[in-house]
């Protein structure tokens, strides 16, 4: 029998949601980047961006906030769950609300660039914020560039991985509407 | 991957129930934000930390300060230079080094930030990862959000393997294209192919799912039934969910 249209596109933005947000987790804990400072950044922006560009705001608020969320759980930092799910969620849907607002489905490279900033913003000045509740806003300042840096990478390799998908695997554009 | 992040243990927490904890875990890390005073914030700690002593046994306990202890000697290092009035502790010639006023301000958010991450923890800790989901369920989480929740558990393990060999492969391509020293601009590059190579393979089994949740009747408009329920472990959960109410008020009216 043949299912109707709407229960198709339930069942395939449920699974698009779901794969998207075990790729953040993964990315979030273990494809992780070294920095000239010693330390590591994860991967998870890039995720978030690239679910942003091609799929909306709600797939990548879902997959970005709950990714994370689950990646905190998972890695230890369970009290930073709750506080990543709002960061990353609000980070994932400005950035594409933005990125999407004039150019129809395909983002354009300078709305996309401009989302991306605005969206290192919002999860540098969210983890400030949250850092500033949690341990003191003179404390929460030494985690700003490395946010920085990472939301930074995030934005352009997203951007970069977003245009590769898309030439690697055309039929994403289905998935997409 | 191991996605679990039930450990194995005894005591009370382990018999409460998944809703009665999650609602007194609400109200504890909303009870650390009230003023209340400083000692009891330690006192709140000190408690999270011998049920998670009692719960999983000294080593264990130790694990969430190791994970925020970085953020400890910050807190350290940065609060007490920050407040620079009130009555000096600690004076190095003309440098004013330490006040009361930062000493207890550095108590409270300590005391705060241990407290959260212990009661945090001890949820994840104590309660399996399906019982908190069925819990945000009873919360009023809608069906397919749970559905979401429980498909990305599934698939962690599945990319995160996935991903592990497409690295694997790419690393063999890389180090005989880009011999040498690699700078940190060439690694940020080099992980583009395989980010790239992981998104597709997890993109691509994305019809797959969304046809197998078609087969198991998804978006019929007949209303769904649960498999799996949660029961009230240790009594009834009426109690329970009372009890939970009554510890932060009774805290918080001892401790203002």
């Amino acid at each position: 029998m043949q299912q109707p249209l709407e229960s198709r596109l339930t069942a395939i933005r449920i699974a698009l949601t779901a794969v998207l947000t075990a790729v953040v987790v993964v990315f979030t804990l273990i494809v992780r980047v070294p920095t000239p400072i010693k330390g590591y950044i994860s991967l998870c922006d890039v995720v978030i961006t690239f679910s942003a560009f091609l799929f909306g705001p709600w797939v990548a608020a879902i997959a970005g906030g709950v990714g994370t969320g689950i990646a905190d759980l998972i890695g230890g930092y369970a009290q930073w769950a709750p506080l990543s799910f709002i960061i990353h969620g609000l980070q994932g849907l400005l950035i594409a609300l933005i990125a999407r607002s004039k150019a129809g489905k395909d983002a354009k490279l300078l709305l996309m660039i401009l989302a991306g900033v605005i969206g290192m913003l919002v999860m540098t000045g969210g983890y400030y914020l949250a850092g500033g509740f949690l341990y003191g806003f003179e404390a929460a300042l030494v985690e700003i560039p490395l946010n920085l840096m990472q939301s930074g990478v995030g934005v352009i390799l997203g951007i970069a991985v977003s245009k590769a998908v898309l030439k690697a695997y055309p039929p994403v554009r289905a998935l997409a509407q | 991957m191991t996605t679990s992040t039930f450990i194995a243990g005894k005591g009370v927490l382990y018999r409460t129930d998944a809703r009665a904890k999650l609602l007194a875990l609400i109200l504890l890390c909303v009870l650390v934000f009230l003023p209340v005073s400083t000692g009891g914030i330690w006192i709140l700690f000190g408690m999270a930390w011998v049920l998670a002593y009692h719960a999983t046994g000294f080593r264990q306990a130790m694990q969430p300060v190791k994970s925020i202890l970085f953020m400890l000697i910050i807190m350290t290092l940065f609060t007490p230079f920050t407040y620079r009035e009130g009555t000096v502790v600690l004076q190095l010639g003309s440098h004013l080094m330490l006040t009361r006023e930062a000493l207890e301000n550095l108590s409270i958010l300590m005391a705060r930030f241990l407290s959260i991450t212990y009661l945090c923890t001890l949820y994840v800790w104590t309660t399996p990862m399906a019982d908190i989901n069925l819990a945000l369920r009873w919360y009023g989480l809608s069906y397919r959000a749970a559905l979401v929740l429980t498909l990305a558990f599934r698939f962690i393990p599945f990319i995160a393997d996935s991903f592990a060999m497409i690295q694997d492969s790419h690393a063999l391509r890389t180090s005989a294209i880009h011999a040498g020293k690699k700078t940190w601009k060439r690694k940020i590059a080099d992980v583009v192919p395989t980010v790239t190579a992981a998104l597709v393979f997890a993109l691509k089994s994305i019809p797959y799912l969304a046809m197998s949740l078609e087969h198991r009747g998804l978006g019929r408009l007949q209303k769904r039934t649960s498999f799996r329920h949660l029961p009230a472990r240790g009594g009834f959960l009426f109690t329970q969910m009372v009890v939970s109410v009554m510890i932060p008020t009774v805290l918080w009216v001892l401790f203002t």
